[in-house]
């Protein structure tokens, strides 16, 4: 790289010191230049390309090219952008989980409105997934209860850290930010959703086993006769002949596996909340058979409940389960000794001291 | 697979020596029970076990079907004498069934009278059909008893024989089809005029019906 030239300025101030001292042009240079503050520049207007100042970075010091100092604009992909682009569609509190129980109707203001009646049962929080570790801010539900000798070893272990009971199934739902995670072990009521407002409804609809192309694409069959011959249902020809590549082109709709997959009815209203007997109602009708497990959140594509409502709820909800601070974290520590009692091969002393510490107190207390 | 343990006192003993001081503070706590996943070595029998706490209330214990309750309480509402349940209720000897003919009086417009083809019960859903010829032409009629728009459900005629079908879709059929109620309509409002005026000289086979128009309201 050929020597840079000094800039006008440097150079008048350079010849200016060569007149009155006999010093070299570089040092004064360097003295003008490369003070203790290195940001030094003069005060003058005669700086860019014309007057020989050098807009390029040196070369000794390239740009980081991926770096956030770079000065790129931000990405259009990858996690966070993924998170930015869906935060209008991500709803700013969890949803529940409930069991689909039976469909009727509901008259309101001498109108009947069909309506899906659903039960909420021991709808407890079981995890919170977090930016920072999973990418994410999400709530885990569980919701019903399973029998410990039908689940394994491992989830048990989840469940006794969490201080929960098993449950017999489990969902997330994604919130907006952190402000929509809850606690966890707090259990959830019909009256987290608010009289009227939208919901969506995510549930798997009926299987309806290995079905034709009429049945599971509406296809129109073929003739009943001309010289048709046994070919009535079939679905007839897949793709174009040799022109068209004599190939049958991916995603061609044919014969198969019908139902039995993920069906979100959008903008239903909720008719009626009823936490003693743990039901919500919905307007219409939600997929699947009675006995499924329905997801029910707020309607992405509605105004979701007002921010005084949320509030409320979600005071409401604390304030039912008061301790759940301290029995998640005795749960915790628990775990941490039963774990290290497992590993050692202890649990039988360490399970059979529990017992035997707890008929103590119970039979303390008795006698008090 | 799930046993509950119940340590026998030697367990207790041989554990009280060998007791890990944490676990001690574990006294306090409310006793959860544990699941024990047994081995086969007899020598040790225990391969595992972990606590399980206690699930909360459950909503289905107390309500296992909630859509009966949903039935009961919306019926509730929206019958608070009972009347219309009763009119339809199986347990109900003069109870309106297939093959009577119904009259049903709506917030708007004429009444409609017909034979009723059946009764689908569904809770707050039930709906009756009805079936008449209006100017010779068959026509059907769907009417939830329950709605708020029906305002009143009055038998007119009694079928003479119960009839052996909860569905009377062949009714439809010429061969079957009742036609016209009109002449049983009228025939219901001049007894029950009769009733209604002071002579009492209407006691003919008639009186059934005006019974159960009255009863119906």
């Amino acid at each position: 790289m050929a020597p840079r030239l000094p800039a006008r300025w440097a150079a008048s101030l350079s010849s200016a010191a060569s007149a009155s001292t006999s010093t070299s042009t570089s040092v004064l240079t360097t003295r003008v230049l490369l003070t203790e503050r290195h940001a030094l520049l003069p005060r003058t207007a005669k700086r860019g390309v014309k007057y020989g100042w050098s807009t390029l970075p040196s070369r000794s010091r390239p740009a980081r090219f991926n770096q956030v100092s770079a000065g790129l604009p931000a990405p259009t992909a990858g996690p966070a952008a993924a998170l930015k682009r869906k935060e209008a569609t991500t709803p700013l509190r969890t949803g529940v989980l409930a069991v689909k129980t039976g469909v009727s109707a509901m008259f309101i203001d001498g109108m009947r409105m069909p309506c899906t009646i659903l039960q909420m049962e021991q709808v407890e929080v079981v995890a919170a997934k977090t930016r920072a570790k999973n990418g994410y801010w999400a709530v885990q539900l569980g919701l019903g209860h399973k029998n410990a000798g039908n689940v394994t070893a491992p989830l048990l272990g989840y469940y006794e850290a969490k201080g929960v009971a098993p449950k017999r199934h489990l969902a997330e739902f994604k919130v907006r930010t952190e402000a929509g995670l809850l606690p966890v072990g707090v259990q959830l009521q019909p009256d987290w959703l608010k009289l009227g407002q939208w919901v969506d409804a995510r549930s798997n609809s009926r299987g309806m086993g290995f079905a034709g192309g009429m049945k599971r694409h509406g296809f129109g069959g073929q003739g009943a006769s001309h010289g048709n011959s046994k070919n009535h249902r079939t679905i007839g020809t897949t793709g174009p002949s040799q022109g068209g590549g004599s190939r049958v082109h991916p995603g061609k709709k044919m014969p198969g596996r019908m139902g039995n997959e993920r069906v979100t009815v959008q903008n239903l209203r909720v008719l009626k909340v009823d936490n003693e007997m743990g039901i919500v109602v919905i307007s219409g009708h939600v997929a699947g058979p009675k006995g499924c497990v329905v997801k029910i959140s707020d309607a992405i594509k509605k105004e979701p409940p007002a921010q005084t409502f949320i509030d409320k709820a979600r005071r409401i909800l604390l304030e039912r389960n008061p301790d759940h601070e301290a029995k998640l974290e005795q749960a915790r520590l628990r775990h941490l000794e039963l774990k290290d009692a497992r590993k050692e091969g202890t649990i039988g002393e360490a399970m059979a001291a529990t017992t035997a510490l707890a008929t103590a107190a119970a039979t303390e207390t008795a006698t008090v | 697979m799930a046993t509950e343990t119940t340590p026998s006192a030697t367990e207790t003993a041989a554990a009280a020596s060998s007791i890990p001081p944490p676990i001690s503070t574990l006294a306090a706590r409310k006793p959860t029970k544990f699941h024990v996943i047994p081995s086969r070595n007899p020598v040790k029998p225990i391969r595992t076990a972990f606590a399980v706490y206690a699930p909360p209330p459950s909503a289905r214990a107390v309500h296992p079907e909630p859509l009966v309750s949903y039935h009961a309480q919306q019926i509730r509402r929206l019958d608070r004498s009972g009347a219309r349940t009763n009119l339809f209720s199986k347990k109900n000897p003069d109870a309106a069934k297939p093959g009577d003919v119904l009259q049903v009086t709506t917030n708007r417009g004429e009444p409609f009278a017909g034979v009723c083809l059946s009764i689908k019960r569904a809770g707050v859903d039930t709906a009756i059909l009805l079936r008449n010829h209006l100017t010779k032409v068959g026509v059907e009629m769907w009417y939830k008893i329950y709605s708020p728009s029906v305002l009143g459900i009055e038998i007119i005629w009694r079928r003479p024989k119960r009839a052996r079908r909860a569905r009377l879709y062949y009714m439809r059929k010429p061969r079957h089809d009742m036609g016209n109620v009109e002449h049983l309509v009228e025939a219901w409002r001049r007894s029950r005029n009769v009733f209604s005026s002071n002579k009492g000289r209407g006691a003919q086979g008639k009186g059934k019906g005006g019974k159960g128009g009255k009863g119906s309201k």
